[in-house]
């Protein structure tokens, strides 16, 4: 019972501020998250520069050898134009630059989602925001912890630039252009939570963003009348900075002012809608039920709209990746000298064969992506405690992750087959000779590294469970970080290997390496088999 | 759809040495509860007693430390078979955001244990439920409305309901009460476990206690009014009678009325069991005025939840 006397309102017991409160909420939501980030792309930087002097330079074939792989359409279109390759520093900006950008951007964007709209999904912001703090502080708070992360991890690429002795100016300019990118995607995120009501399409949207940057960016290097397209690309800006050449500030100014436009709108955006709503209301819609009369068929339901997604967003880079390909590898048809450098230097890229084989590679990261989130979604699922009335029927867990993890291979499997025909589309259009055939293998070629990302999701499923994106993401993007470093550093070949692209055949340009994706298909059923294993004797379990 | 009369043969749940830890902490400790067929049982227990760990393990969701739990002589962790048998509200139902009620209601229905089609939608009436909203737009009282549905259309032999009424305002706590009463008619067997003790005391043919993680009580509800003890007070005028060698009679108080006019007195008492000798005590003298109270069976319950103070059990304190 409240004493007569207690006075009406009462002091706040607190000693610091309800707006630092909220600060230091965000930095606990990122900092782990954060640290990774910054240490992953501050050692690749350390790495890769430090021992560029001994191992590139240095190399048989020396120059000769680098100019030939920097010449490689493929390597072009994955990492930029080179443009100081002498360098230790521009070496590693070209080799390093749009990956770690890629990397950041992608951290970024979907963090912001994160602690903002998914925050606000489990209905936590409803008491956060009960507080004294107003929803455009909070969500300002968040965005503001956010940008300095990104500038942190963008410090700690210059300082790994520095360290290794190359031109201050020129490693400010590189570390800037990734904190920029970062800040940049954290306003993406940060706009797209406010515009959308779920997590999913938010995140989903933010990403379209990001993949959008990178085909502008990929046609204005690859179309000489499109140059212009880099202007509207954060990653196409960064490019235009040139670091350790001409050091340009104009382009940085433009992306930091874009930054700063997207921040500001996100947070007036926050002040404009309701919690836990969008900016348009709710509709109404009518029920289907097609699909909900099994449990298979609601799997697929729930996985239709972002396969759809992922198929425009893969779709379209792979029919930009056909459309240009001709016009990269006609550069060296012209420079017969650029092809026999690059085959001594044991390069098979004078053909759309060996590029659309380089590029197909690539198609791993995006499906490791893809199976990485579906089984994601199913953990959420769980810690939203949505499972609960499904695993209250008649459905043994082994049944769910079965049907769960039968969707996503299939949904992987479309996104294959949509990347091998957008490619041959793209090659057909501008008369590049690439079969169907020829495409469809090369993107088949991929399957058992995604078998592995989708094996990995489930094992942390089963497991670890909160680890799901980071674990499934491993064999992929992990394996893909490792092979650009093993080549930049001529790291020794037990740790190349580690990698399964180290493993992959240049389908179509050379025949698949069948022992290799027997080998990966079947570590990829042990590993599941481990993952069924844990996800039956674990409890299922509430956030 | 009948329920199958096999069902009474058996216990619709049984917990063998049920235990269930979570790092240092003993959320059960050694469970052994038998629930008839038929019965529609009470588990009632302060926050924290473990009564949805109970609840988790029988259904598989979590799996025991020790100890077994059986739904119609199938082992709990053999869910394609037990849940067969069960439908089950969960405490805090969580709904697809995406999907309507109408959409959720259909998925359940497919991957249930059979749903009758035509109660379903009858209970959609009852509950005064709009299917035609996506998950996110429904308050909680609505998402338990959702949940209720699926699982009283199902007719399962066995109905977990935890928590069920928690969000419901008090015209559909009265539709829930009436839905589980027709369960029982139709030889339903509704494990209830709430904290809502009236709730408990209308529909409730039998209850457990659970007290940090223990199980203090099992008894039927109509064996705990009968240990009710009845309050009386009589005031009477001239002299008092010797209620003290009445065997009923306990705590007797002797005091003057306040207000009261001069020469009476008031006794005040409690009785235990039947009334005839202290009321023979009584009838000599001149009585003014007689009280009998009854208190209910929530506070009988609440005498169970409150001796947790003893025990020290921090999350199990109910305020009076």
């Amino acid at each position: 019972m409240i004493a007569p006397t207690a006075p009406l309102v009462a002091a706040p017991a607190a000693t610091t501020g309800p707006r630092r409160a909220v600060t230091r909420l965000a930095v606990r939501q990122v900092r782990r998250g954060a640290t990774i980030v910054t240490v992953v792309a501050g050692a690749m930087s350390a790495v890769v520069v430090a021992t560029y002097e001994g191992v590139i330079a240095g190399a048989p074939g020396g120059a000769a050898s680098l100019t030939a792989l920097a010449a490689n359409p493929a390597i072009r279109t994955l990492f930029g134009a080179p443009v100081a390759l002498d360098d230790a520093g521009g070496f590693t900006v070209w080799r390093l630059g749009t990956v770690l950008t890629v990397l950041v951007g992608t951290w970024a964007a979907l963090t912001a989602v994160r602690v903002l709209r998914g925050e606000e999904d489990t209905g936590r912001w409803d008491l956060l925001l009960a507080g004294r703090v107003p929803a455009t502080a909070a969500v300002s708070r968040h965005l503001a912890v956010l940008v300095t992360a990104v500038l942190v991890v963008g410090a700690a690429v210059t300082a790994a630039l520095l360290a290794a002795g190359t031109d201050p100016t020129g490693a400010v300019v590189h570390g800037g252009s990734i904190a920029l990118v970062g800040a940049f995607f954290v306003g993406v995120g940060g706009l797209t939570a406010q515009l959308w009501p779920s997590r999913g399409p938010a995140a989903g949207a933010a990403v379209a963003v990001l993949v959008a940057g990178l085909l502008a960016r990929m046609v204005a290097d690859g179309v000489e009348t499109l140059g212009w397209l880099g202007w509207l690309s954060p990653f196409g800006l960064v490019a235009m900075a040139r670091p350790y050449d001409t050091d340009r500030v104009l382009p940085l100014a433009v992306l930091a002012a874009a930054a700063l436009v997207v921040l500001v709108v996100a947070v007036g955006t926050a002040g404009r809608r309701d919690v836990r709503g969008g900016v348009r209301p709710t509709r109404v819609r009518r029920s289907r039920t097609a699909l909900l009369r099994s449990l298979p068929g609601s799997a697929v339901r729930a996985t239709l709209r972002p396969l759809a997604g992922w198929a425009v967003g893969i779709g379209a880079f792979f029919l930009l990746i056909g459309l240009i390909a001709e016009s990269m590898t006609r550069f060296l048809l012209d420079n017969p000298q650029f092809a026999d450098l690059a085959r001594q230097a044991g390069f098979e890229l004078d053909a759309v064969q060996g590029y659309a084989a380089t590029l197909f590679a690539l198609l791993a990261v995006p499906l490791g992506g893809f199976t990485a989130t579906r089984i994601a979604a199913l953990a959420h699922a769980e810690t939203t405690r949505r499972l609960d009335l499904l695993l209250g029927a008649p459905i043994t867990r082994l049944r769910l992750l079965a049907v769960e993890a039968g969707t996503a291979a299939g949904g992987a499997l479309a996104l294959t087959a949509t990347a091998g025909v957008a490619v041959w589309a793209g090659t057909s259009l501008t008369g590049a000779p690439l079969g169907l055939g020829a495409a469809s293998a090369g993107a088949a070629n991929t399957l058992p590294i995604t078998a592995l990302g989708l094996a990995f999701a489930l094992l942390a499923l089963g497991w670890a469970p909160r680890a799901v994106v980071a674990v499934g993401m491993v064999p992929a993007a992990g394996g893909f970080l490792l092979t650009v470093l093993a080549d930049s550093v001529d790291a020794p070949a037990w740790v190349a290997a580690l990698s399964p692209f180290t493993h992959l055949a240049p389908v179509p340009a050379a025949p698949p390496d069948v022992p290799a994706a027997v080998a990966m298909s079947v570590v990829a059923v042990g590993v599941a088999v481990l993952a069924a294993l844990g996800y039956q004797r674990r409890d299922i379990r509430g956030d | 759809m009948p329920v199958p009369s096999l069902h009474h043969d058996v216990p619709a749940l049984r917990t063998e040495n049920l235990t269930k830890r979570y790092g240092r902490l003993l959320a059960l400790d050694g469970l052994d509860l038998s629930v008839a067929a038929g019965q529609v049982f009470g588990f009632l227990g302060p926050n924290g007693a473990g009564k949805s760990t109970t609840i988790r393990l029988l259904l598989g969701l979590a799996r025991p430390t020790a100890g077994r739990a059986v739904v119609f002589d199938v082992p709990a962790q053999d869910v394609a078979a037990a849940h067969a048998h069960l439908a089950y509200v969960p405490a805090d139902v969580a709904l697809w955001p995406g999907l309507t009620g109408a959409e959720i209601l259909a998925l359940l229905a497919a991957v249930g244990p059979g749903t009758d089609l035509a109660y379903r939608d009858e209970l959609v009436e009852r509950f005064a439920l709009d299917p035609s909203l996506p998950g996110r737009a429904y308050s909680s009282g609505n998402r338990q409305k959702v949940a209720l549905v699926a699982a009283f259309a199902t007719r399962a032999p066995l109905l977990v309901l935890d928590e069920p009424t928690s969000g419901l305002d008090p015209l559909m706590e009265q539709q829930f009460r009436a839905v589980v009463r027709a369960a029982r008619d139709r030889g339903q067997t509704v494990f209830l476990s709430s904290h809502q003790l009236a709730e408990v005391e209308a529909v409730c043919d039998r209850v457990a206690i659970l007290r940090a993680g223990r199980l203090v009580e099992v008894a039927d509800v109509a064996e705990l009014r009968a240990l009710h003890r009845t309050e009386v007070t009589a005031i009477v005028r001239g002299p008092v009678p010797d209620l003290r060698s009445v065997a009923a009679v306990e705590g007797l108080q002797v005091d003057v009325p306040a207000g009261g006019a001069a020469g009476t007195s008031r006794l005040r008492f409690t009785l235990t069991g039947a009334p005839a000798a202290a009321l023979r005590a009584l009838a000599p003298t001149d009585v003014v005025s007689l009280r009998l109270r009854e208190p209910g069976l929530e506070e009988v319950f609440l005498g169970y939840y409150d001796s947790a103070r003893d025990g020290g059990d921090q999350d199990a304190r109910v305020a009076p």
